[in-house]
């Protein structure tokens, strides 16, 4: 964080106004955010009043565990409407591990004053290493630090997905048997967890539940996953700007083709669009600029959970399946149906053979 | 015509439309399943190839799921022939192993059936048990409207995250048509040898309704 400590009890205009940001575009960005939460026009004042009233707004903890800080990075990426400092002002982020200037002795009293203080809203990113030894900062397990501040958060929120089910670095074979946030702090905590899938986070969705958080004091409605199901309800591929293709039977075959140049479906490309729920496709990343099926990749569903085995290959139509009961056995799904169907023909073409001494006979009983 | 065998009314007009519908629409059902699965081939440029596929391939799902439900009120029903009775699981367990041997050549005769063999009565209670699991496997994949009257994802979701998400759903679905494209190959296999073997017209029967019968089979 450029800024040092001690700015964010400052008001947040005069803050915006040092880092250049005019009331027009905050006023833009309060619109933008009540359009994410599907609130109409009259809230827009009402959230910039939320936000105003920085000194009495939650701080919040920003705990990383194990990831590659890839969330942080889409964070303080979010260009609009001038770089990060909105965004980290919003957040009012009073510790982070990644971005914050302080260091050493000074970051762990910040930490632990807000550990005092208590009623921050907890931002945790990244996976948690349930083995000891395999995931410490400071001397202490990751896991413990994460129990440690969660009971006195007021909201836990769990950017990314490694930190929601464990995401990439909890991929088979998972060595330090990482886990998902709710899945280390136990049932105790269900509602008031908020899981922000994605790989990384997408930062408006982040921004918008928090926003919530300030306006209305409650988590949004969440779905079995504990995501929130405005932004987690629908398919890509229902809201894919490809999707005229795949309607009309227009697929990418191979890339650097032509068919790819002008943009077609990626679905035969392993485009895991259809079984994936996620908001990308409308929120988009880096400032509403681009996805990944906008920029030519067929997206491998990093927003369900597992994705990182059960996706992988990621240029497949359907990837392997391993066979219930035969551990490490994988076969694609066409395989098994022509590996039996195969059997089946000749199983019938040998019965039938057996069977000419019967159809001779036939009818003599 | 063999000695000893008359003509017997099998199928009545309701029991062959309710045959053929099932037939029609399974073959679309893999055909544009296939499809949906790997577009074998593109569309020209101003065709709706793939949502015409999926369209057929949902009308044809709704046509199955309805024949289903007729042939089972038939199976009650029917004042033709109500046969719920021949598909009793415990009593059809008893005779499989009598019509295993028969068909693996160990034995040379089998016990006659009223109208289906135990294997066949297994099967066939297995198709309307596959027909339900595709239709709950599809609803689950679906993101339209159920029967047009509610979500398909807030009735069936369940069944993703039972399963472990859509692509392991899909995998399913996929599996389970492989097992109904294997069987209804060798239903039709058995009902020719069937013809053949026993000169009873077994095959014919389903277009005219009529099969040769040697007096009475074992009634139940
Ligand atoms: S690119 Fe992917 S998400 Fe988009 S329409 Fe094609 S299959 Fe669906
Ligand atoms: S489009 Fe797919 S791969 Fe890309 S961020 Fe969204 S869910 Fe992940």
């Amino acid at each position: 964080m450029r800024k040092e400590h001690g700015l964010a009890t400052r008001d947040l205009v005069d803050r915006l106004r040092y880092s250049g940001v005019g009331r027009r575009d905050f006023l833009k960005f309060c619109g933008l955010t009540a359009g994410l939460l599907g609130l109409s026009e009259a809230y827009i004042p009402r959230i910039a009043n939320a936000l105003e009233k920085g000194t009495k707004r939650p701080p919040v903890v920003w705990l990383n565990f194990a990831s590659d800080t890839g969330c942080t990075e889409s964070l303080i990426k979010a260009t609009y409407p001038n770089a990060a400092d909105l965004v980290l002002d919003i957040l009012s982020v009073d510790y982070n591990e990644t971005i914050m200037a302080a260091a050493g002795q000074q970051v762990e009293e910040i930490l632990q004053k807000s550990l005092k203080e208590g009623n921050y809203i907890l931002v945790i990113e990244g996976g948690i290493p349930t083995k000891h030894g395999y995931g410490m900062i400071a001397g202490k397990d990751m896991m413990d630090i994460a129990k440690e501040f969660a009971p006195k958060a007021i909201a836990i929120l769990a950017v990314g997905s490694c930190a929601t089910y464990g995401g990439v670095p909890a991929a088979n074979p998972n060595p330090s048997a990482i886990k998902g946030v709710a899945d280390v702090l136990g049932p105790a905590y269900k509602g008031k967890i908020v899981n922000l899938d994605l790989c990384p986070v997408n930062v408006e969705v982040l921004v918008a539940v928090v926003v919530n958080y300030l306006l209305f004091k409650k988590l949004p409605e969440l779905d079995s996953f504990g995501r929130p199901k405005t932004f987690y309800g629908q398919l890509i591929h229902d809201n894919c700007e490809r999707r005229a293709h795949f309607d009309a039977g227009r697929f990418v075959e191979k890339f650097g083709t032509e068919e790819e140049a002008l943009g077609h479906c990626l679905y035969k490309m392993g485009c895991k669009g259809p079984m994936t729920h996620a908001p990308c496709p409308k929120i988009m990343y880096n400032d509403r600029v681009s996805w990944c099926i906008k920029a030519g990749a067929p997206c491998i569903g990093c927003g369900e959970q597992g994705w990182t085995d059960k996706f992988a290959g990621f240029y497949e139509r359907l990837p392997g399946v391993s066979i219930p009961g035969f551990k490490g056995v994988e076969f694609t799904a066409d395989k098994i149906g022509l590996a039996a169907g195969a059997a089946a023909a000749i199983g019938i073409a040998a019965h039938a053979l057996g069977s000419t001494k019967r159809i001779k006979k036939g009818g003599e009983e | 015509m063999p000695k000893k065998m008359q003509l017997k009314y099998e199928w009545n007009v309701a029991y062959r439309i309710e045959h053929w519908v099932h037939v029609a629409s399974m073959i679309v059902l893999i055909f544009t399943g296939f499809y949906i699965h790997w577009p074998f081939f593109g569309g020209g440029p101003e065709s709706q190839i793939m949502a015409w596929m999926r369209f057929l391939h949902f009308l044809s799902m709704y046509t199955l799921l309805i024949g289903l439900v007729l042939r089972i009120y038939m199976s009650f029903n029917s004042r033709f022939d109500a046969d719920w009775r021949d598909f009793s699981v415990i009593q059809n367990l008893k005779g499989v192993p009598e019509m295993i041997a028969y068909y693996t050549f160990l034995k040379d005769k089998h016990t006659e059936y009223r109208k289906y063999n135990p294997l066949q009565a297994f099967t066939y209670l297995s198709w309307a048990g596959i027909i339900i699991l595709q239709a709950l496997t599809g609803f689950a994949l679906y993101s339209g409207d159920f029967f047009g009257l509610f979500s398909s994802q807030a009735a069936f979701g369940w069944l993703n995250r039972l399963l472990g998400g859509e692509s392991h759903t899909r995998v399913w679905h996929f599996l389970i048509m492989w097992y109904f494209i294997i069987t209804a190959v060798v239903h039709v296999y058995m009902s020719l040898l069937q013809t053949l073997v026993k000169r009873d017209r077994t095959f014919q029967s389903m277009f005219t309704g009529y099969k040769l019968s040697s007096a009475t089979g074992k009634k139940r």
